[in-house]
């Protein structure tokens, strides 16, 4: 299953807080932003997201969870690429750890 | 290629009532994305079926789940019935899955013997999901009270758990 881009909505639901109310504690004058963030019709600053991590105490993987799904399947391909490239090169002491870093990617997106 | 999860399922559960819809977005195995009601002016079906279309369009559900309203005993306006049939068709011109429990099955699966009142069902439903649905839960009705449109919520929450149930060969007692 895809996630949905973002969970502010439900995020800010359960903190039953208003669109204004957190509009306000972002600096905003109105939630017009905000109700845009939340309908995914655009991606917020990343002031902005790193405010919203403040305000609903949820890291902001969490709350984009689709957009970071989508970024980490990103990574994860290009890991696979990468290491095959490490494999083909000439072995030295930086190989090891640099195939270890590429295997933590790939097998942290199995979990 | 691995097999996907039986619980990883996005529900769109929607019940239609004489003002609106009530509508469930469930995720996983119990996260409630949303759980709302939508209240409608003028020619309501087609306001409904716009509002239905868009939520399909923005929640990109895996299956939607709806009352089987063209069940032998099933008590919902001709309204209600032809809304119904219209979300179905709309819902699988965009390729999602639909699911239909009758009210019935619904009651039998949540309540002892199936006997209940709609209220019974809804109050069930809140301790279920006390943070997002606790709040929502209407005071009960009095005979010269009209139905708070906020008891489609809980329909469609019974719906879409109805489904996860089915899904997942769970039996309603774990719920509680």
């Amino acid at each position: 299953m895809t996630r949905l881009p973002n969970y502010l909505r439900t995020t800010r639901k359960r903190t039953a807080l208003s669109q204004e109310e957190v509009a306000f504690l972002l600096g905003n004058h109105g939630g017009a932003k905000l109700c845009r963030h939340e309908r995914f019709a655009c991606l917020p600053k990343l002031e902005t997201i790193l405010a919203f991590e403040a305000i609903y105490h949820k890291p902001a993987s969490e709350l984009f969870a689709g957009l970071y799904q989508e970024i980490q399947r990103g990574i994860v391909a290009r890991a696979k690429i990468l290491a095959h490239k490490i494999e083909c090169e000439k072995p030295n002491r930086h190989a090891a750890l640099r195939r270890q870093t590429l295997i933590n990617i790939t097998s942290k997106s199995l979990n | 290629m691995t097999q996907p999860n039986k619980k990883d399922f996005r529900i769109l559960s929607i019940a239609p009532s004489y003002r609106g819809f009530g509508f469930v977005v469930l995720e996983g195995e119990e996260t409630i994305v949303e759980a709302t009601d939508k209240t409608v002016k003028g020619d309501k079906n087609a306001q409904v079926l716009k509002k239905v279309e868009a939520l399909i369009a923005h929640y990109q559900p895996d299956v939607l789940v709806m009352e089987n309203t063209s069940v032998e005993g099933s008590r919902r306006w001709p309204r209600i019935r032809t809304l119904c049939k219209q979300i179905t068709k709309r819902a699988e011109l965009r390729k999602v899955r639909v699911k239909l429990y009758s009210r019935e099955q619904v009651m039998k699966t949540f309540l002892p013997n199936g006997q209940g009142t709609k209220h019974d069902l809804a109050e069930i439903m809140a301790k279920r999901f006390p943070e997002q649905l606790g709040s929502q839960l209407p005071p009960k009705r009095k005979f010269y009270m009209n139905e708070d449109p906020r008891m489609a919520i809980f329909d469609a929450v019974a719906l879409a758990l109805m489904f996860r149930l089915k899904r997942t060969n769970q039996k309603p007692q774990t719920l509680d």
